[in-house]
This record gives structure tokens, sequence and C-alpha cells, in this order.
């Protein structure tokens, strides 16, 4: 095959990886906190990207037509209003059901999702029909052969990188990171240790909220459309890559973000007949992957043992 | 020597008495066409409900249901007929009808899975679509008679979920239900882009003819013209009653005592002695089984298969029917379902919010009453003994 | 009682009784016809259209003094997917009150609820759907269809292709049967006139990423990408296009030929080729009639494309009912005797399949953000030219 075409290939898989790794990221942040699984995650990815665009069309009404300052306005309220959304959640939803079983949680941000996936079906203006996303990154491009290098690509995938090691950062060098990693080893110590469980837990999931919205509004960008159902299908990926990778690991997250993305890619690749089958494809290697691991590539830490 | 009390058995007159409201309620409710009749009807009813809560009159009709269960069966299976009988020539109550009656058999399948033996499933929708397909296929393509394609469908199911099975019981938890969530997705979209079994275009299935009985035409008894719904009605009574004689027995023998075990502690239920992978599986594969012959059926009776009518938002309102009802709980089933399915047929207006207010209802549950509308009571092991 | 108040009151009752009398004897007796299209989803604005257009005929009749009965109309949604469309044809069938309908836009839906139709005996008119099998496949004398079929519609495509000189075609087409019905049509079309399909891709109709069918297109270097769907992944195709920087044709069917494919891809939609059959609803022959009794309703939503063809077909079903009276047998009978009927499309004969022929197909082009006709158009003057054209 020709190395341009590969390389569009391997192009087209890493930003997609991306994506997948920035919404995985946020499902292992819940379940190291709270070992919980938010599943409403994805559908917070499609309420911040609507509210991204939201916010463009609100700026542009009023005659702003700055392209920076338009992208950085759109994600600024993205990412706060899903962070308030977020702490919302664990306060009101996720909190009060610590003491009932796990599939109670699991449950509720299952229904949870559906209800905001279906709050922007209803109320968003016409939210039904998919929504042209303005592309607000420079459109230029090089031609390398068959290879298509697209400068929005590049930027987005800088951009992604820069936050997944500005995230590590966080957790590893500043207080509130030892914080969130006391709380996601031992809450009863942490809070022995007067750790303020939690405002801890409010911040993680403002946190996790907060990529959600960055990876909406970066989708949008990519696609140049969004629609109320596109954080379904992303947040099983992620919570799929997001177990592959071993919850409760960042980099777990990361590998299994990329290696769905890369099964996606080979599967599209390796299938002339129907790329369609790409995702069966994914997903039944994913169905094996747990049969194999139960726990993820990156085994958990403590397992059941009986 | 301390006896057993043994009290008096309750009486049967409460819940015949339930029964027959319920039954003059529901005709009301399925024959009220304009809306701020149902919307009157239903807050009625939940009014009515209420009341009779907080008056304590519920409990004799409790008590009546868990000890002359048999006998108050009976009543309701005749009620459903008088039911069916009433609206004998209309089309579209009767196919609500019959759906609400297949979609419990499902959920009931669901329930000895989920309910019982703790195994989680996601899919269940996906498995009602093999049981569809099934019949569609051999319907379409063979001349194997309609009852065994029932049967066929069902097997179809077990098998395709054994599939699952290492995963399933290799996993706890979260891991279980994104074995689970995978396949359900995993099987829309495969049905979508395969085009031997019709694609996004779904396929037609011919009605069920038994006998050389057209199960597809209008019939008249005497003068009195009968939908041809009525044909499918009888055959999903049927279908129910057997499913639903099945779960009991199997709740109250040691399978199912074996299952609950294993549901609510795995560790102390393998100290004693079981086998956690032979019971899972048995729930499992029966649990498909049921949810897959009435997909076959159901399949007849729409005459339409197609993978949108299949996916994982569908599977997760099985889940808020179980949860709805109270988990556990096959009467419980039988009224969520009657809730989720016939409702949103009935207000029109809230045709395009039904999903989103059954999710709001299925979180509302599950913050303040996570037992569901009915919960399942303890097990009891003397008719008549209260401890 | 005294008697005072004993006259009073029969007095009023009389009053009231004949009143009622009279009020009854004056009210029309209410019929119910039916329609059905996608009122949410990719397509809306197509199904909103052309709901707005059959409820202006509804209107029209209801204020014309000299029509017997009064009519409501039931409106269904079929979401544009085949298993919601049979529930709700299943539900209109089955309710006796309603006597007929205009029905479905998507030919995926239109082509699964035929059979559903037949099995009610509830007398239908398509107004938007093209997929030739849906009146075709069988002879239900249930089934009729005001709106042409897309064998036309893919013959004209491939001799435009084929006359402006290119030769290689790539295909997308959605997996529904309306686009496999494309498929299908436009390779036989284009195999005759020696155009050459250097690839065939089937994608999903709610696909979000054509970069695996894209490159791999892009590797087959066509002059022309035709494809078989509708606007909502033609958006999405067009400009994942632009993303991997292929230059060809952007060719499509009567699904891309709506205001929302221009809204979603703005500039992009440039030069995009159309087709469809029937005249523009200005140049239709009560075109204008339509068009001005349309906007003095003031809808928020233009007719789009199949507006003037719902109209036409809730027309011709008010029509017959007034004719033979609210009874499904009766009028299916009198459908099936259409010949030559005056309506704003036209002339409309159904033949013994229920089908009306349109002979007339506009050629479209996208030209600074408007369909325009392609003969009208700077392309076909030499003044622009496509991507790729000599």
């Amino acid at each position: 095959m020709d190395v341009g075409l590969l390389t569009q290939y391997v192009m087209n898989g890493l930003m997609l990886g991306m994506m997948y790794t920035l919404v995985a990221v946020g499902f292992t942040l819940f379940f190291g906190v709270l070992d919980i699984i938010k599943f409403s995650h994805g559908d917070v990815l499609t309420v911040g990207a609507f509210t991204a665009l939201a916010t463009y069309i609100g700026l542009r009404s009023v005659g702003i037509s700055s392209t920076p300052l338009l992208l950085l306005a759109m994600l600024v309220v993205a990412i706060l209003a899903m962070a308030a959304i977020g702490m919302l959640i664990a306060r009101y939803l996720v909190m009060p059901l610590r003491s009932a079983p796990p599939l109670n949680t699991l449950l509720i941000t299952l229904m949870l999702g559906t209800v905001l996936r279906e709050m922007v079906r209803l109320f968003y203006p016409q939210g039904a029909n998919p929504k042209p996303f303005p592309a607000l990154l420079p459109t230029g491009s090089i031609n390398l052969g068959q290879f298509n290098l697209r400068l929005d690509n590049v930027i987005m995938l800088a951009a992604g990188v820069t936050i997944i090691i500005g995230l590590r950062l966080l957790l590893d060098r500043t207080k509130l990171g030892l914080a969130i990693r006391a709380v996601a080893q031992d809450e009863e110590t942490a809070r022995t240790m007067g750790i303020n469980f939690t405002a801890i837990v409010l911040i993680t999931f403002a946190i996790g909220s907060a990529l959600a919205a960055v990876a909406g509004v970066m989708n949008g960008l990519y696609y140049n459309e969004i629609n109320f159902g596109m954080g379904l299908l992303l947040g099983v990926i992620g919570f799929s890559a997001a177990i592959i990778g071993g919850l409760g690991s960042i980099y777990g997250a990361i590998l299994g973000g990329f290696l769905f993305a890369a099964l996606q890619t080979i599967g599209a690749v390796a299938l002339p007949f129907a790329s369609a089958y790409k995702d069966v494809f994914a997903f039944t290697v994913v169905i094996a992957l747990m049969a194999w691991r139960p726990t993820g590539l990156i085994q958990e830490k403590i397992s059941e043992r009986v | 020597m301390p006896e057993v009390k043994q009290e008096a058995q309750a009486p049967l007159l409460p819940g015949v008495v339930a029964v027959a409201l319920s039954t003059a309620y529901l005709i009301a409710l399925l024959a009220a066409e304009k809306q701020s009749l149902v919307i009157g009807l239903l807050a009625f009813g939940i009014v009515a409900v209420l009341a009779a809560h907080y008056m304590g009159w519920l409990n004799p009709v409790a008590r009546s249901f868990a000890e002359r269960e048999g006998t108050l069966s009976v009543y309701a299976i005749l009620a459903a007929c008088v039911v069916a009988g009433f609206f004998h020539d209309n089309h579209f109550v009767l196919l609500l009808f019959v759906t609400v009656l297949l979609y419990t058999v499902a959920t009931l399948g669901l329930n000895i899975e989920f309910g019982y033996a703790g195994v989680l499933n996601f899919a269940g929708a996906s498995f009602f679509g093999i049981g569809a397909y099934t019949s569609a296929v051999l319907n379409t393509y063979t001349a194997v008679p309609h009852l065994l394609v029932l049967l066929i469908g069902g097997v179809l199911a077990a098998l395709i979920g054994s599939l699952l099975l290492l995963p399933v019981l290799r996993t706890r938890g979260h891991y279980a239900a994104l074995v689970t969530i995978a396949f359900a997705l995993l099987l829309k979209t495969f049905l979508e882009v395969n085009d031997v079994l019709g694609g996004p275009q779904g396929m037609q299935v011919k009605g069920m003819s038994i006998l050389g009985w057209s199960f597809n035409d209008n019939f008249e008894v005497g003068k009195i013209e009968m939908s041809f719904y009525l044909n499918y009605f009888v055959v999903s009574m049927l279908l129910l009653c057997g499913t639903f004689v099945l779960v009991r027995r199997l709740e109250r023998s040691w399978i199912g005592l074996n299952l609950d075990a294993v549901r609510l502690d795995e560790t102390a239920a393998s100290c004693f002695g079981l086998d956690i992978a032979r019971w899972k599986i048995t729930a499992f594969v029966l649990g498909n089984f049921v949810i897959g012959v009435a997909g076959a059926l159901f399949g007849m009776v729409g005459g339409f298969v197609a993978p949108n009518n299949y996916t994982f938002a569908d599977s997760l309102i099985m889940v808020s029917i179980l949860l709805l009802g109270g988990i556990g709980n096959p009467w419980g089933l039988v009224v969520a379902t009657f809730i989720v399915v016939v409702l949103p047929e009935k207000l029109q207006t809230i045709q395009e919010y039904r999903f989103l207010l059954y999710a709001l209802i299925v979180i509302m549950v599950l913050l303040f009453r996570p037992e569901g509308l009915l919960p399942r009571p303890v097990r009891r092991y003397f008719p008549g003994w209260r401890a | 009682m005294s008697r005072i108040v004993r006259h009073l009151s029969l007095f009023f009752a009389s009053a009231v009784f004949v009143g009622a009398l009279v009020a009854t004897a004056q009210a029309k007796d209410k019929v119910k016809v039916g329609f059905i299209g996608p009122l949410t989803g990719g397509v809306s604005v197509n199904g909103i259209g052309g709901r707005n257009s059959a409820e202006l005929a509804v209107k029209l009749r209801n204020a014309d003094a000299k029509a017997k009965y009064e009519y409501e109309l039931v409106v269904l949604d079929d979401e544009c997917k085949p298993n919601v469309a049979v529930q709700v044809a299943t539900k209109m069938a089955a309710d006796k009150e309603i006597i007929a309908g205009a029905t479905h836009y998507c030919s995926a839906t239109a082509i699964a609820t035929v059979d559903v139709y037949h099995k009610f005996g509830f007398p239908i008119i398509v107004w938007g759907a093209v997929l030739p099998d849906i009146t075709y496949r069988s002879k239900y004398a249930e089934v009729h269809r005001v709106n042409g079929t897309m064998i036309d519609q893919n013959d004209a495509n491939a001799e435009l292709i084929s006359k402006l000189g290119f030769k290689n075609v790539a295909v997308i087409h959605d997996t529904t049967d309306y686009g496999k019905g494309h498929n299908a049509y436009f390779s036989k079309s284009l195999a005759k006139l020696g155009g050459k399909i250097v690839g065939t891709f089937g994608v999903t109709a709610d696909q979000q990423d054509f970069t695996a069918e894209l490159t791999q297109i892009k590797a087959l270097n066509p002059e022309v990408i035709y494809f078989g769907g509708l606007t909502p992944i033609g958006v999405r195709i067009r400009s994942q296009m632009d993303k991997l920087g292929i230059k060809a044709v952007f060719d499509g069917t009567s699904g891309i030929v709506s205001d929302a494919f221009i809204q979603g891809l703005g500039p992009l939609a440039e030069g995009a080729l159309a087709f469809r059959e029937g005249a523009s609803t200005e140049k239709l022959p009560g075109g204008k009639f339509f068009l001005e009794n349309y906007a003095a309703q003031k809808y928020d939503n233009p007719p789009e494309a199949y507006g003037a063809f719902s109209y036409a077909a809730m027309d011709l079903i008010l029509d017959s009912i007034e004719k033979v009276g609210p009874d499904r047998k009766k009028v299916i009978e009198e459908l099936a005797n259409v010949r030559d009927r005056d309506s704003i499309i036209g002339k409309v004969t159904f033949d013994d399949h229920g089908q009306n022929t349109v002979a007339l197909i506009t050629k479209y082009v996208v030209q600074d953000g408007k369909f325009v006709e392609w003969d009208d158009s700077e392309y076909a003057a030499g003044k622009r030219k496509l991507p790729g054209q000599k």
C-alpha cells in the first residue's frame, strides 16, 4: 500500500484515538475516586458540544467574529458549564447512592445519560437534526503525495497531548493531585488525614466533565457537525477503552483509547467489503479481551480471587 | 411444644376486588380517546392508589395475592380475556395489549437473569431481536411449522447468548455490564450492515398460521367481526401463563434458592459448595431462551423486523421496566410493562418525551424507592406462616 | 313550580332542542384523513414541508362551502426509519375512522409499509418516495404515487455526466433500499453510456465518519463521486471530501435537493449536481397558486422539494372522498380510475400499479448558495467550470 495512504490512515487513527482517550480518562478518574462508572459521561460530552455551539451562535449574533476569541469563549463556557453539571451530578445523584449496590449507580447514570440526550434532542431548537459546527481552526493543509496533512488536525492532536500531560502533572505534582490520589486509594484514611472528601469528589467530577467538554468541542471541530446522539457511542467506546486499559489508571486509559482507535482503523482497512464492520470487529475484540483479562490489560491492583 | 402458628388463610375477596377494579380501569383507559379524558383517568388512578395505600387497604390485597396466588391468577387471566373481548374489533388496542403481554414475557426472562441470579444483561432487546429475526428468516425461506419456529427462536437466542458466557462468567460488576452493552451495540451494527438479513431495511415476517388457520385474517364469530389480533392474543396469553408459572415455580424451587444465594453473596455461596458458574449459566441460558421465544412471536405479530427496533435504548427500556416494577417480582413486572408500553400510546402529548420521562422516573425510583413499585416479598416457606 | 317558571323552562328546553337539531343539520360530517412523513430527524424539513402542504389542502377544502364533509388531518411521524414507519402505519391503518392517507417521503419507510396498508385495506398516495419497488414490487390496489420514480432521474444523471466528459465515477450509497435502488439504476444507466464505476461503497444512513471510504476513494482517483442517499450524510461526505483534499465533482440525487444541504455546507456546496423528477415548484401548472397560498399561511418551513406533490396527493384524496363518501373500499375503487386528472402538478394518471408518470426531470447545480436549474446556470454556459471539467 502506498506510504502516503498508510500515513493518512495512521493520522485518522491518531485523531480518533485522541478523542477516545479524553473520554476514557474521564471514566478512569471517576472510577478511581469513587469506584463508580458514570455512564452519562458521553452525554455530558454532547451537552458540552451543544453549549459551545450555542455560545458561538450567541456571540456571532452580537457581532463578534474574531475566530480565536470565539474559540476561546466557546471553550471557556463549555468547560465551566460542564464542570458545574458534573459537580451537580456528583452531589445529588452519585453521592447519595454510595451505600447502595453499585448496580444502582450504574443504572442511575445510564438513565441520566438518556435524560441529557433527550433534553438536547427535545429542547435545543431542532435538536433532532444534525447541526453544522463552525470550522474555527485554520484550514491550511500540506499535500505530501497521497497524504493530506491538515493544520487543524495537528493543532487538535497537540492540544490533546498537552491536556493529558497537564492532567498527569496535576495529579503527580500538585497538592490537589495528591489529595485526589489519596481519596482514590483509600477514602477513610484520606478523611482521617484531613482531606475534605466531598470537595475532592466534586473537583474530580468537575475536571472529568471539563475534559468531556473539550472532547465535545474537538469532535465538533473535527467533523464540522454535532448531533444529539454523538455521546452515546463515544461514551461506550470511551468506557471500553478505559476498561481495556484497566480502570483507575490514566496510562491505561490512554492505552485503551488508542488501542480502540487502532482496532477500528485496522478493521476499516483490512475489511474492504464494508468498513461499517469496523465497529463489529472492534467490539468483538473488546469482548474477547474481557474474557481473557477480566479487569483490563493493566490489571487492577486488587481483584477478586474467588 | 411451641406450635407453628397457622393463621387462617387470607380471604380471597380483597384480591378479587382489586382485580375487578383494575380491569374496569384498564378498559376505561384503553377506550378513552380524548386527551383530557385520559389525563383525568390517570390522575384519578394515581390518587386512588395513593389513597388506598395510606388507608391501609393495600395490605389485605397484598396478603391475598401472596397466599391465594393460584386462584387469583386464574381471575387475572379471566380479566384479560374480558378486556380482549371488549375490544374484539379494535385492532390497535388489541395490538397494544399483545405487545404488553409479549414484553412481559421478555422481561420475565430478563428477571430470571437479573432478578434471581444477579447476572447483568443489558442486551435484552438484542436477544428479543434474535428471536424476531429467526421467525422472519424461517417463515420466509422455509416451511417449518410456526410453533416450532417459536422454539427455534428461543434456542437460537440461548445459543448466541452462550457465546457470551465466558466473558460474563469471568467478569464482575462494571466489567460484566460492558460485555453485554458491547454485545448490544455489536449486534445492532451487525444487523444493519449485513445485507443477507435485510440490512437497515429489515425484513417482512409472514404472519403465523397453525394447521391452516391463518392468523392474519380477520374472522367472524356468528355476526360479530373479530380482529385478527385476537388470534395472537390467545397464543401470547398462553405463552405468558406458561412463562409466569415457570418463573414462579423456579423461584420457589431449590433452583431458585441456589440462584438467590449466588446473587446475594458469591463467596458465601461457593463456600457452601454451590457451583457459581453452573447456576449463572443456567439463569443466563434460560432467560435468553424465554426472551427469544417472546421475540419470535412478536416478530410475527408485527410482521416486520428491522435493526432499529432492537437497539441499546430498547434494552434499557426493558431494564427500566424491571427496576420500576421491582426486581424479582413477576406481578410488579406486569404492572410496570403496562405503564411503560400503554402510557405513551395513550398520552399522545408525551409520545415525543417518553424516553426522557422513563429515564426520569427510573432515576426517581432509584433515588427514593429502589425496591420498585411492588418489591419482592421475603421468601415464604410455609404458606400462612408469618415470622 | 309556578306556571311562569314551568313555561319558561319548557320554552328554554325546546329552544335548546331545536338549536341542537339545527346545529347538527348544519354541521357537516367529520371525516379523518391521514398524513405520514419524517417530522423529526435529519430530513425533517422535507417532512414538515410536506405536512404543511397537506394541511394547506385540508384547510382550503374546509374553507370551501361546497364541500360535503369537514376534514380533520391526523399527522404521524415516521422519523425516516422503517421500523417506526411500520408502527405508525399500523396505527393509522388500524384506526377505522381514518379513510385514506398521503404517506412518506423516505423510500426506506415507504417500501416497508406497503404490506401494512394492504393488510388493512387502507388507501394511500405516496408523495415523496422515489423507489420504483414501492408501486411495482406487488400489485396492491391500495398503493398509489403522484411523484415519479428514480429510474428517469438516474438516466438523466448518467446522461449529463457523460455529456460533460466524465468517465470515472465512484459510487457511495446508503444501505437502505433507497440508496441501493439508486446504486442499481445509476450503474445500469452509466454502463449503457460507456462510463466506468471505479468503486462502490455502502454506508449506513447515520454514519458519522467516512474517512475510511473516502481515503480508499482518493486512491482510486475518480472524476465524479455519485452519492445515492439523503441530505444528512450527503453533507458529511461532502465536507469530509474537502478535508481529505478530494477534488471530484459531487453528484447527488433528489435526496439532497433541500435547503438543509446548502445550509449544512455553506460555500462547500458550490458545484454540486442534483436531479429531480418534475419541474421546480414555480414552474408547475399550479405552482404559483400553491406558493401564494402556502406563503399566506405563514409557515416557518418552506414547502421544500416535494411539498407540491404532497398537496396534490391530499387534494386527490379529498376529491375522491367527496365523490364516493368516507368509505375505504370505495375510495380505492375511485383512485383506480384516475385518468388525466387536473392537479397543481399537472395531469395525473395512475397506471395499473397506481403509479403516476412524471416525464420531466429537472437538473440542478448549486450556484451561489442556491439550487439553480442546470440549463439556466453559468456552468452550462461555460462561465464556470465543475472541478476537473475540461
